[in-house]
């Protein structure tokens, strides 16, 4: 598995650039794609002009429009980012069928098949790149590696359109000196967990035994002791089967009343049924997130014996998950359902447990 | 208060109780243990307000009291301590200090009155059963229960106590569970009760083969159970059950018997290639003969054959296999006898002989 070519492709500030580039007034300036700053949204996207005032993908438009008031606000238009999507798939495709869409602006390509450009990943990515600028002029940014793993953090080494590429000599040395919050899979909770342990980068990260990590960090521990050696075995898939297919809402105004949210969780239900429904899937596991007037942020799920797709199986559980919550006391800024434990709808064709009771 | 115990005396109370404090507590005093010293006496009590234990050990207390005080820190220092240590335990402030050999601990505590105690109003019947007994009846059936249904009376097991005879059902709706066992009490009304899940699984891990007799006492919305030095309690799923007595099928004429040990391992093999989901099975029956086929979405195929008695009409039925392996490994006797009717009709499997165990299993359309 260590002799393989790993490509990962990631759009610069995607939903930004494209609003740039179809309005050129707003180039060179801060730009803000996602909810108005007066409302409750977040940031979807920035442009680089905009990141220098410290804004950042997820920040709430109105702390983004408080640390740059001049900032332009946009919504984004989904339609536009779709269609450049599919621009740059077809481009993928030219190269191998291998190619593992993570979202609409970033994808894994195993390339160690390829025979163009002699084979060599690193050619092949520059391709890529110049490919994208010609057909959507709008730029990426390459990371090559023998990994996913490698590959998706040298993609953000030397953003914006950059390239960059870890050899397997190089492998160990780079991640021996990389800051442990720079590891893909290590969040903000994570980070400040391992650097109260006195584990700041990757060679710290590999003095740790495997028992040790997961005794700390559970199963994740054990993906820890592997990367922190450069291992990652997970293959570049192309036809992934969804994990989970969810919605959920901001309210204008935080909600007090159960009744309100039993109405607004129908209603979420209904639309991720309806996903369920058109991707011929059924779901085992139903999972509702509440986050409270103060962010806090909670989820309760159950799982049934029996995979379902409607609405008569799901609509006597919500009211069971929320009550699991703190709704009565609290008041609620956001709500979300989503199911997960999916399998395809035709697997279940013939099997059909008769019921007992 | 103040006490000093022998490591090895309090180990084991820390590790029978510390089973039922949940991980995630909502409320922030569950995460702690209640420890009461009282003349001659130490118990230590955890809870989940579902389920209830308190273990009792006999030792000198120098001064009496009660106090809350974190489960798994204590657990953890108590294990991490070395063997025949001597552990002295003291109240300072509002802390507990805890001194052993040159280690010192400070454990931070809540007060005792805080402590969410079950409380029990009058109990409607009691019984006496001797350890084993309780044991086997739990075995045989809690594997039945449903896991999180949406059914919450399914979530638990019925005890129904009649005149000296109590039965246990479990039920997850697809498949059943039941066993009669004898106990002494003066009971003469019929008395249902569901005991949740988490108490069930819990109380499993608590009996061991034993002739004592243990009593058992039921309130409107409790069971507890003194088992020696520990008292089990247990809220009650407040519930109907279903009318189980409609779903067993009667034992017709043309059952199957069959070797139990040899239908069970053959069909643990044809398993490994059905559905990983549904775990379909096809069960074919003909004279003598028992069939069971599986496949996969990988066109894989499995084919066992037995040698079986039987002299009854040819049938083809499916049935989810780990329903079926559930109730061939609760089964003790060498044969098992099975009566199948028609692809939806439910099964009835049983032990060979005389018997006070039944399982159901509801067919699947394959």
């Amino acid at each position: 598995m260590e002799n393989r070519k790993i490509v990962h492709i990631d759009m610069d500030a995607f939903f930004a650039s494209v609003e740039q580039r179809d309005k050129p007034e707003y180039r060179a300036m801060p730009v803000i794609v996602g909810g108005a700053p007066d409302k409750r949204g977040v940031v979807a996207a920035c442009s680089y002009e905009a990141r220098k005032y410290g804004i950042r993908s997820a920040m709430s438009s109105a702390r983004a429009s408080r640390l740059c008031p001049q900032a332009i606000f946009l919504r984004p238009r989904f339609e536009a980012y779709r269609q450049v999507s599919a621009d740059i798939q077809t481009i993928f495709k030219t190269f191998t069928h291998l190619v593992e869409p993570l979202s609409l602006d970033e994808a894994y390509l195993d390339v160690s098949a390829c025979t163009q450009y002699g084979g060599s990943a690193t050619r092949i990515a520059e391709a890529i790149k110049s490919m994208i600028k010609q057909a959507t002029d709008l730029t990426a940014s390459a990371g090559v590696s023998y990994n996913k793993f490698l590959a998706k953090i040298a993609s953000d080494m030397d953003k914006p359109d950059g390239l960059y590429v870890i050899t397997p000599a190089q492998g160990q040395a780079f991640i021996e000196n990389l800051a442990i919050g720079k590891f893909y899979g290590i969040g903000k909770a994570t980070e400040a967990k391992m650097q109260a342990l006195g584990i700041h980068n990757g060679a710290d990260l590999k003095r740790w035994k495997q028992q040790d990590l997961t005794a700390r960090f559970g199963k994740a521990g054990n993906y820890y002791y592997d990367i922190a050696r450069g291992i990652d075995q997970r293959p570049v898939i192309n036809t992934r089967l969804r994990k989970s297919l969810g919605s959920e809402t901001t309210f204008e105004n935080d909600l007090a009343d159960k009744d309100d949210m039993l109405a607004s969780l129908q209603e979420l239900a209904q639309k991720v049924l309806r996903g369920l429904q058109a991707k011929q899937l059924l779901a085992r596991t139903v999972t509702i997130k509440v986050k409270y007037e103060d962010f806090a942020l909670v989820t309760r799920s159950i799982t049934l014996e029996q995979p379902f797709n409607d609405m008569r199986t799901l609509l006597p559980i919500l009211p069971q998950l929320l009550n699991k919550t703190d709704v009565a006391q609290r008041r609620v800024r956001l709500l979300g359902v989503s199911v997960s434990n999916l399998m395809k709808d035709d697997e279940s064709n013939g099997y059909d447990q008769i019921a007992l009771l | 208060m103040k006490f000093s115990i022998l490591r090895e005396d309090l180990l084991p109370a820390l590790q029978t109780v510390n089973g039922v404090v949940e991980r995630r507590q909502t409320l922030p005093i569950l995460s702690n243990l209640l420890l009461n010293a009282r003349q001659d006496c130490i118990s230590l009590t955890a809870s989940d307000m579902e389920v209830e234990l308190t273990m009792e050990t006999e030792n000198a207390v120098d001064s009496i009291g009660e106090v809350t005080l974190p489960a798994r820190k204590l657990l953890d220092i108590c294990r991490a301590l070395p063997d025949e240590a001597r552990i002295n335990v003291n109240i300072v402030g509002d802390r507990v200090l805890l001194t052993s050999g040159k280690s010192r601990f400070t454990l931070s505590t809540l007060p005792a009155q805080e402590y969410p105690l079950i409380e029990i109003n009058e109990n409607i019947a009691d019984f006496k059963i001797s350890q084993s007994n309780l044991k086997a009846l739990l075995d045989r059936t809690a594997f039945a229960m449903a896991q999180q249904d949406v059914r919450y009376y399914l979530n638990g097991l019925l005890f129904e106590l009649e005149g000296d005879r109590l039965r246990a059902v479990a039920t997850d709706g697809h498949r059943l569970a039941l066993c009669d066992t004898v106990v002494k009490s003066d009971q003469q009304t019929l008395i249902q009760i569901i005991i949740p899940r988490k108490g069930v699984m819990e109380l499993l891990r608590l009996l061991h083969e034993g002739d004592d007799d243990i009593l058992v006492q039921i309130s409107k919305n409790h069971i507890r159970i003194k088992l020696g030095l520990i008292q089990f309690t247990s809220k009650l799923i407040d519930g109907k059950f279903p009318d189980y007595v409609k779903v067993i099928p009667a034992e017709a004429e043309n059952y199957v018997i069959a070797d139990k040990e040899l239908l069970r391992q053959s069909l643990t093999r044809a398993s490994i290639l059905s559905n990983e989901k549904y775990k379909g099975v096809r069960i074919i029956l003909e004279k003598d003969k028992l069939r069971a086929l599986t496949h996969n979405p990988e066109q894989e195929e499995a084919e066992e054959e037995i040698e079986v008695s039987y002299s009854g009409e040819e049938l083809e039925i499916g049935f989810n296999v780990s329903y079926l392996l559930d109730a061939l490994s609760h089964i003790k006797t060498e044969k098992v006898q099975i009566t199948m009717i028609d692809p939806s009709s439910s099964c009835l499997i049983l032990p060979d002989g005389p018997s006070k165990t039944k399982y159901v299993v509801m067919p699947m359309r394959l």
